[in-house]
């Protein structure tokens, strides 16, 4: 009997991807940046990693219990939640409180929505929205790389409040305060266009993400490029480049449609240079992508595509 | 114009107990939830808070199901609002001249009490139609409920807020969690407490 | 009786008897109000003037100044309220300023609602202390933590500058307006009332 007879309802064509396999292709994406945060970081990036992966984890899998439904944990997607969130978290951050983090963003930010799918918003901006109101000295607190972790201030925060330019080879590099997983843009990049070129994420989000603050980040500093910082800054400072390529592009909480994708990205890519050029906060990704997630099923409603020989 | 009475037939007993439980204005009707959310960031408050309310409560029911057949339907409301608003005022000033502390800690929402909704509920479903006893009875039982989900609420806001219970240290070295003091605390927190009254409900 | 001259009668009836409590309950509370807020003012400025025994109120305009005199009658310094806009609502203060008005005696924050666990420590005493003995020429300023504060400045809270920098913006308006007052001619004159400082309170 066993797997001879396969009869099953439509649809009979089935593409090779499954939710595992993306999620796996999402985590190898990743690996050049986790490269990159454990290298400057040290040890402070390992024991963040390994405290968010223990948080996600456990709240993914005390949820199936309680809720009485099969072990989700095989599908990888709360792995890479934790990754992700301990990638936007700064690397000194306590280990309790990284932990923390990683359950409020599955089992408050996905699993009681109804698991995977189901989520309004992105799991590990969940979880890093909820550390930042919790403890926001802790989640303001930034060191340079290197092995001695002194306190420094973050390019982003230099730019605003004391209008100091930090060389853009550094941020490239990723040699500048900031979260564990975001300094280095470079890796960030080689992780996204993998991620991109293999079709495990749309291009049409980053594109227009990163064209939208590039464009609207150069036209004041084209008046007053003193006072301003260069569109080039703005795309490699800062959680942009993770936040584009990794989190915009979550498809659970972005538009279905082509046109509705570029909408998100366009609005995300707008408030993160609102924010940052007049907001009272130096950084803007977060709350960019959380915000377009809120609009995400209003998006969807009006970019919906008409059936043929449909209505609208 | 009589209104009709529609007298409660329950046990005397389960006039008091009904708030507690199945009628309990929070966690099962989820109504006044602009004090709930907003004066819950300490056990005190939530305590104080609900206290003043059930005062409010309590006297309105009596002073209406007293008078309830005197009073034509088409101004019910417009009494009830009256006499509601009015004790609210008495226990705000009452609150300034005694409790000048607690007070300033529950700032605009002890006068806010005039439009908590289960209040006048309580009097369109309840005391307007049934005898004084019924109806204080009635009103007690749902104000201890309000007491209990508001000090239930504010206890765990106050320990994850700041390792606190009514100002007394219940864990030592607590790093407090500064979002449960936010608004965010209080939806979060009320969230929490519905779902796991819901769970106990369906185990029943 | 018709209905319309019953719903009258009732709401007249009911409406009579809200407006008679309210005016016992009124007349009740309001001595106790005015006591409490006399005795809030009295603490802050204990608080902030540290060995006050007698405190004496002027006003000119709109303005009310505080003259605190030690028990032997010597002039100690100016207390006055001062309030503005924080980071999330109004700031008020109560400022303590030594006779000369160029050196700061204390500061105390009397109402505010900035953030719990950021803005909110503005009313913890590490960051009122910082008002102690501080100077106040040419005016109060502030450095973000970790720099070192001139004999002017005050440390601000680590990520609450805009809370921090709005207390020393208050009470740098405020001193401006004591100062014109003070200078402009003696206050003593001015005085309108005297509150008997009753001593052994703490």
């Amino acid at each position: 009997m066993e797997g001879r007879l396969v009869v099953a309802v439509s649809p009979h064509i089935r593409a090779e991807m499954d939710t595992r396999k993306v999620m796996m292709g999402v985590l190898i994406s990743l690996v050049p940046g986790i490269v990159a945060g454990v290298w400057f970081f040290r040890w402070h990036a390992l024991v963040l990693l390994a405290s968010c992966l223990a948080g996600t984890l456990s709240a993914e899998a005390s949820a199936c219990i309680l809720r009485k439904k099969p072990s989700t944990l095989g599908d990888l997607s709360a792995a890479v939640t934790g990754v992700l969130l301990a990638m936007v978290l700064p690397p000194t951050l306590p280990f309790w409180a990284a932990f923390l983090g990683g359950v409020v963003a599955v089992g408050v930010g996905k699993q009681v929505f109804g698991g995977l799918g189901q989520n309004i918003f992105n799991p590990a901006l969940v979880g890093r929205a909820f550390l930042m109101a919790a403890f926001p000295v802790l989640m303001t607190t930034w060191v340079a790389p290197g092995p001695e972790a002194v306190t420094v201030a973050t390019p982003l925060a230099l730019m605003k409040f004391d209008h100091k330019a930090t060389p853009l080879l550094d941020l490239l590099v990723g040699k500048v305060g900031g979260c564990m997983g975001e300094t280095s843009a470079l890796a960030l990049l080689i992780g996204g266009l993998f991620l991109v070129l293999k079709g495990y994420a749309d291009w049409r989000i980053p594109l227009s993400y990163l064209g939208t603050v590039a464009v609207l980040g150069a036209i004041p500093w084209a008046f007053r490029p003193d006072l301003y910082p260069s569109p080039m800054f703005h795309l490699l400072a800062g959680g942009l480049m993770l936040g584009a390529w990794f989190m915009a592009t979550d498809p659970v909480t972005t538009p279905v449609t082509k046109v509705g994708r570029y909408m998100f990205g366009i609005g995300a890519g707008v408030l993160v240079v609102v924010i940052r050029l007049w907001g009272g906060l130096p950084e803007g990704v977060m709350y960019s992508i959380l915000l377009m997630n809120a609009v995400t099923p209003l998006i969807d409603r009006y970019t919906v595509p008409v059936p043929f020989g449909g209505k609208r | 114009m009589e209104r009709r009475e529609e007298v409660s037939r329950r046990p005397w007993y389960q006039e008091y107990l009904k708030g507690l439980w199945e009628e309990n204005p929070i966690f099962r009707m989820l109504l006044g939830m602009c004090p709930t959310l907003a004066v819950t960031t300490s056990a005190l408050n939530g305590l104080s808070m609900g206290l003043a309310t059930t005062f409010v409560l309590t006297s309105t029911s009596l002073v209406v199901s007293i008078i309830r057949k005197l009073v034509p339907g088409q101004v019910r409301i417009a009494t009830f609002t009256v006499i509601i608003a009015t004790f609210v005022t008495v226990a705000d000033l009452f609150l300034k001249a005694k409790f000048p502390a607690i007070s300033k800690a529950l700032g605009p929402y002890v006068p806010l009490i005039v439009v908590n909704c289960f209040i006048l509920g309580r009097q369109e479903v309840f005391a307007s139609k049934n005898p004084t006893g019924r109806s204080i009875l009635d009103a007690l039982g749902v104000g201890s409920g309000f007491i209990f989900a508001l000090t239930l609420l504010g206890s765990i806001r106050e320990l994850l807020g700041s390792g606190e219970v009514f100002g007394h240290e219940v864990i030592p070295g607590w790093h407090p969690w500064v979002v449960m003091i936010l608004p965010a605390g209080a939806f979060l927190t009320l969230g929490f407490l519905v779902a796991a009254m819901n769970a106990i409900e369906r185990t029943k | 009786m018709s209905v319309s001259a019953r719903m009258m009668l009732v709401l007249t009836v009911v409406g009579v008897f809200s407006g008679l409590s309210l005016v016992y309950m009124d007349k009740y509370a309001e001595p106790y109000i005015a006591l409490h807020k006399k005795e809030a003012v009295r603490e802050a400025i204990d608080k902030v003037l540290p060995g006050v025994d007698k405190v004496e109120e002027v006003h000119r305009d709109e303005t009310v100044i505080y003259r605190a005199l030690d028990s032997s009658g010597k002039l100690l310094g100016y207390a006055f309220l001062a309030e503005g806009p924080g980071y999330q609502g109004k700031i008020q203060l109560m400022v303590g300023v030594a006779p000369d008005l160029r050196r700061l005696t204390g500061m105390e924050v009397l109402e505010s609602v900035e953030t719990p666990g950021l803005g909110a420590k503005i009313t913890e005493s590490s960051f009122e202390e910082q008002f102690r003995g501080l100077e106040a020429v040419p005016a109060v300023g502030y450095v973000k933590a970790g720099r070192k504060p001139a004999p002017n400045e005050i440390t601000a809270i680590t990520g609450a500058t805009i809370s921090s920098a709005s207390v020393v913006r208050i009470v740098n308006e405020g001193l401006n307006e004591v100062r014109r007052v003070v200078r402009a001619g003696p206050p003593d004159c001015e005085t309108e009332a005297t509150i008997k400082w009753k001593g052994g309170k703490k």
